[in-house]
């Protein structure tokens, strides 16, 4: 297949790019910090000065930005995407934004006479290191076709949702259940606790449970041990939050439970929990012992 | 009392043998470091029900055959156990009366004339009648008898049934489970056990099976909170699956997507692979009921109160409940409660 582009060098771009490269993929990576890069530059990477000078080179460029004013200014910038996207080339947004952001881009791409198809993911660091992504996709289904063979290197199932917004939309609903799944299994971890009973026992009742599921699993354990090393920063889900209920503001939609949720991951990064797993949301229920 | 238990930490895990006759059933139980063999061996249909002490056959009373109660004493008496019943509305007993059960006209005489009695009622109020009332099960309980409340109740209202059984010389066991009309009917539900442990490990056998695992967690009061905080969870899930749903279709989504998206995810769960899809079509038929979902929102949120813990997902979703039950949906399974969010045109 071609060579592929990839602008964005965070948690998950590295290893969605280190991915493509051990499946034998010709890669060229830009990052905005540019020593982000050097890893990639080891397993064979090229690096590029700038997202034009990516596009330039390449027929199919995927960008992994961490919020809508990253993804926005990788193309809209100095430098940015469409000083050089044009007929025949494609731009494959995998950011997390919202609809409105992805139109835009989408828009603009095309007009310059380029082909654009939005495709977040579902998964966050370890599924990206092993090729475990969920992509919800949707735009142009010419250009899907085409960077399906990626997409079966980067994740285990893609969806084509239709047009430009619906993968952004999909991708917020889907977190947005997250979030409040994680709030609701951190107050359950705080009551059982205060009641005296085994976190480590309600675990394993969640476990056997019709409500088990990988997260609960995987980031359980480390909750009780207080530990929150980031696979999926509290900042970023609370910025998916924030996007799914202005979503569901806009279509008058009622959704007090991921509301209440979205208060805790607010108070979670006022208290400088942000840079942490999202799960550190846990600590927001813990309460504190006044101090005497 | 609190640090006593946290410090036995006592919770025996066992995956029931019983599922490995049955490769349909899904297979929940992970390995345990703790596994317990039973001592007799035994086939799942055909039981010999003796405990390792006794000679004679155990007698098992059940009282209330409602959507779990019927299934699990029919289990019973699918492995050959010896066992008589009761349900206030005696019709409910005759299609298990047509397989072999016995019958007695109240709790008391069911008590007394067995040597193990389950309950299973619907809250906290039957089950404290069932168990003190007049003709109450504690009426008919001695020394050498044990009861065996699998009914969800609040914290104080388990250590009343099991102050009263226990005056009576008989032993008491609390055991709520988690797992609904199906789980029952396959056998594969989870027991949230404390109390007696001579009774746990009496009744261990009948557990296993009307059960995929069980759990013995300490003193009274105990199942009944680890039940409530695994509902709490459960309620609050429900409710934001609902919330998802529902923003989907808004948004021009097909929701029959949602449901196959998250099933493929980190956040995938039976519990939304199974109610999904007749959720999509509004359809919510009963396997728990939306007021008992409701009735254990409450309890938990009561038990939150009384450890000072600030719950604010669980008080949403369990608004949300309220206003289904307003609705009329109270019998309907608990996944209804996505109609609580829906805007309701006035007439």
């Amino acid at each position: 297949m071609e060579e592929i582009g990839f602008l964005g060098m965070g948690i998950m771009g590295k290893a969605m790019a280190l991915n493509l490269l051990r499946h034998g993929f010709k890669v060229s990576v830009w990052n905005r910090t540019l020593s982000k890069c050097d890893e990639l530059k080891e397993h064979g990477a090229s690096v590029v000065e700038s997202p034009a000078a990516v596009i330039k080179k390449c027929k199919y460029t995927i960008g992994m930005l961490s919020d809508p004013p990253a993804a926005l200014s990788v193309v809209f910038d100095k430098d940015g995407i469409l000083e050089e996207i044009c007929s025949g080339k494609g731009y494959i947004d995998m950011s997390t934004v919202d609809a409105e952001t992805s139109s835009k881009i989408s828009e603009a791409v095309i007009k310059k006479g380029g082909r654009f198809l939005e495709a977040p993911v579902s998964g966050s660091k370890k599924p990206a290191e092993d090729g475990q992504l969920v992509i919800l996709s949707a735009g142009e289904k010419g250009l899907y076709d085409e960077i399906l063979p990626a997409f079966d290197v980067l994740g285990k199932k893609s969806f084509f949702l239709g047009e430009v917004g619906n993968g952004a939309k999909m991708k917020l609903v889907v977190n947005m259940i997250m979030g409040s799944m994680m709030n609701a299994f951190s107050e359950g971890l705080v009551l059982a606790d205060k009641s005296g009973l085994s976190s480590k026992t309600l675990l394993d009742v969640l476990d056997l449970a019709a409500i088990a599921n990988p997260m609960f699993k995987m980031k359980g354990p480390s909750m009780i041990q207080n530990n929150y090393s980031p696979a999926f920063p509290l900042k970023h889900q609370q910025k998916d939050m924030r996007l799914a209920i202005a979503l569901g503001d806009e279509n008058a939609v009622s959704m007090p439970v991921a509301a209440a949720a979205n208060e805790a991951f607010k108070k979670a990064r006022s208290t400088g929990l942000g840079d942490l797993d999202f799960s550190a949301v846990y600590e927001i229920f813990k309460v504190t012992e006044p101090s005497t | 009392m609190v640090n006593l238990i946290r410090s036995v930490n006592y919770s025996h895990h066992y995956a029931a043998m019983a599922a490995t006759f049955c490769p349909s059933l899904p297979q929940h139980f992970k390995p345990s470091p703790i596994i317990k063999f039973p001592r007799s061996s035994f086939s799942f249909k055909v039981f010999s029900s003796q405990s390792s002490a006794d000679e004679t056959p155990t007698r098992v009373g059940f009282l209330g055959l409602g959507i779990m109660g019927s299934p699990m004493a029919l289990n019973l008496i699918k492995a050959g156990c010896d066992v008589t019943v009761w349900n206030r509305t005696k019709s409910k007993c005759d299609p298990l009366i047509d397989l072999g059960a016995k019958y007695k006209p109240s709790p008391a005489e069911v008590a007394a004339s067995c040597d193990v009695t389950f309950a299973m009622l619907a809250d906290p109020e039957s089950a404290l009648v069932v168990a003190c009332g007049e003709d109450g099960a504690a009426s008919g309980m001695s020394p050498g008898k044990g009861y065996v409340d699998v009914s969800t109740v609040d914290g104080p209202t388990s250590k009343l049934i099991s102050g009263q059984i226990k005056e009576t010389g008989a032993l008491f066991l609390e055991a709520p489970v988690s797992g609904s009309k199906k789980p029952a009917e396959d056998g594969q539900l989870i027991f949230l056990t404390a109390g007696d442990i001579s009774l746990y490990e009496k009744v261990a056998s009948y557990l296993d099976i009307m059960g995929k695992s069980r759990f013995y967690l300490g003193d009274v009061g105990n199942g009944a909170a680890m039940k409530l905080v695994v509902n709490m969870i459960m309620g609050s899930m429900m409710t934001s699956f609902a919330e998802g749903l529902l923003l989907s279709e808004k948004v021009g989504l097909d929701p029959s997507v949602v449901v196959e998206v998250i099933s493929q995810g980190a956040i995938s769960a039976p519990m939304f692979s199974l109610k999904g899809p007749s959720m999509v079509q509004s359809k919510y038929p009963t396997a728990f009921p939306l007021k008992h979902q409701q009735k254990d929102m409450r309890l938990a949120l009561s038990l939150a109160e009384s450890v000072s813990q600030s719950t604010p997902i669980a008080a949403a979703a369990n608004e949300l409940y309220k206003v289904a039950k307003s609705h009329g949906l109270s019998d309907s399974d608990f996944s209804a409660v996505i109609e609580a969010l829906k805007v309701k045109s006035k007439d």
